[in-house]
């Protein structure tokens, strides 16, 4: 079975909280250890030192590795920082970039129509995906302004948090959840017997996480062959395959 | 895929090793508030474990957490329905020290418990404090098991708390569950200090590279498999055992050796 993981990254973080990959080899080690060979990638310097840093680093570094396939990090349109959406989005193609995040605490603005109404737009018309953490408070405002969108939401907590995002794949067609913290019992099963496998990526939350754990619940979760390739690489290459640059 | 252990490569392919069975020692029971539960009862649970090869699992009930006699007799029910599959904590709450000291003379009658849960945190009680001596000392004199929540940021069952308890009651054996999260150097110091310390997995497993330092830094013959069921699936837990760097005698250790030598006392056939 093929995997493909939608939330890993490299870089040396700032403060490490246990085993990490400083390069994007180290990374595919890693990710080779368990089987993987495709993978999202963000660096660490995106959230511990700027957008800007990371998202230059991530392109330039992942060039020469074709499983790796960089994330760029978003920043308000007012201040200049992004270039203009054209040069923006020119910018993603010529670095194969079809995937992007948000980081609203750590880099500090408002994620909503008013800071970027015209990318989310646009993003919306490009089928270009947006990659969160937790917060649903957050997500469920910013669905309600562009129920369109494409939102993936990451690491929700293992506290149980199916009581937060099921309404809202209930409500919005075009979100979906990362399994790196899904590791309630029964949770990847009980999920696809009522919404189908197709709104479920597999990612491994590298480095924070332990990556071995989120791919045996998909492989032995008890739904059809069909369903954990979804889950593990085809839900994920269908949103890339979409994507228009 | 790179990794090599033969066990990893069962569990990967058929969910379950023959040759390496697990024990969980750190499961609940019934329905809780704060979570949605696919599989929260003895019917469910047991589908899980089967398909990951749990052969059994040692349980609190979430009511003995709310209300510790109601809760107790409900988990001694579960142990009594499926013998050699469920086993009991018998759950203290130090808040109604009477009751808590009825639950200790209790013990004796329920076949099939193995010692006591604690949940400090959850209680907003200290594991040094008064009201859990008499579950401690009866654990002490009659060698049981004590399941205690702890957490490293806890002021209630912090390592440095734990230490306390497992210098003062030598006899019993100090499981800590989620081997003191957060605080994994002084977890471990402390399990190096104190053989009557084991750690769990629960939990503890998510952190990358955590079971990697535990197996060098204490050794996997302290370590023991838990998953807090049916919160967490058997398979997030046997699967980051499988996948760290570890060697296979090593996880025979985490998933079953350990857990059999602690329980052989109280094994149920």
């Amino acid at each position: 079975m093929e995997w493909f993981d939608c939330n890993a990254g490299f870089g040396i973080p700032s403060v490490p909280s246990g085993r990490f990959a400083s390069t994007p080899q180290e990374l595919l080690d890693e990710l080779g250890f368990c089987g993987v060979k495709n993978a999202l990638v963000w660096h660490a310097a995106t959230k511990d030192e700027s957008a800007q840093t990371g998202n230059r680093l991530v392109a330039s570094e992942t060039r020469d590795h074709p499983g790796l396939h960089p994330i760029w990090a978003i920043l308000p349109l007012a201040t200049g920082e992004m270039g203009t959406l054209d040069e923006w989005f020119a910018a993603m193609k010529t670095n194969g970039v079809k995937v992007l995040c948000a980081y609203p605490e750590k880099h500090r603005y408002l994620l909503n129509g008013l800071t970027f109404g015209p990318l989310f737009e646009e993003m919306c018309t490009r089928n270009i995906p947006l990659l969160l953490d937790r917060d649903w408070g957050r997500i469920t405002s910013l669905l309600a302004e562009f129920p369109r969108l494409t939102v993936v939401a990451l690491n929700h907590s293992s506290w149980g948090d199916d009581r937060n995002f099921r309404p809202l794949i209930e409500r919005y067609d075009r979100f979906y959840i990362d399994t790196s913290s899904y590791d309630l019992d029964g949770g990847v099963a009980d999920f696809a017997a009522r919404y189908g496998p197709d709104r479920l990526l597999y990612g491994s939350a590298f480095p924070a996480m332990q990556m071995g754990g989120s791919i045996l619940t998909v492989a032995q979760a008890d739904i059809s062959d069909d369903a954990k390739a979804a889950i593990a690489a085809g839900n994920l290459r269908r949103l890339l395959s979409e994507v228009k640059l | 895929m790179k990794n090599e252990s033969a066990i990893a490569r069962e569990f990967l392919a058929h969910g379950r090793s023959e040759s390496c069975p697990i024990i969980d020692m750190h499961g609940h029971y019934g329905t809780f508030s704060g979570i949605y539960f696919p599989n929260p009862h003895a019917d469910r649970m047991l589908l899980s474990m089967d398909r990951a090869g749990v052969a059994a699992i040692v349980c609190s009930s979430h009511a003995g957490l709310c209300e510790q006699e109601r809760g107790n007799a409900e988990m001694a029910q579960v142990v009594r329905e499926h013998p050699g599959r469920f086993y009991g904590y018998r759950v203290i709450n130090p808040n109604y020290p009477e009751a808590a000291r009825r639950e200790v003379d209790r013990y004796p009658q329920d076949p099939g418990f193995i010692g006591f849960k604690f949940h400090p945190s959850g209680h907003s009680y200290p594991i040094t404090g008064e009201h859990y001596a008499p579950a401690l000392a009866y654990a002490n004199e009659h060698k049981l098991i004590v399941l205690s929540h702890t957490w490293g940021d806890s002021r209630y069952d912090n390592p440095e708390l734990v230490a306390e308890v497992a210098a003062k009651y030598p006899q019993a054996i100090i499981i800590m569950g989620h081997s003191g999260y957060g605080a994994w150097d002084k977890t471990f110091a402390i399990a190096r200090e104190h053989d009557n310390i084991h750690l769990d997995l629960c939990a503890a497993y998510r952190v990358n590279g955590v079971i990697t330092r535990m197996v060098n830094e204490v050794g996997s013959h302290r370590i023991v498999f838990g998953t807090d069921q049916p919160w967490f699936g058997p398979h997030h837990c046997a699967g980051a055992v499988c996948f760290s760097r570890i060697t296979d005698e090593d996880r025979h250790n985490i998933f079953h050796r350990n857990a059999e030598k602690l329980m052989a006392p109280f094994r149920v056939s």
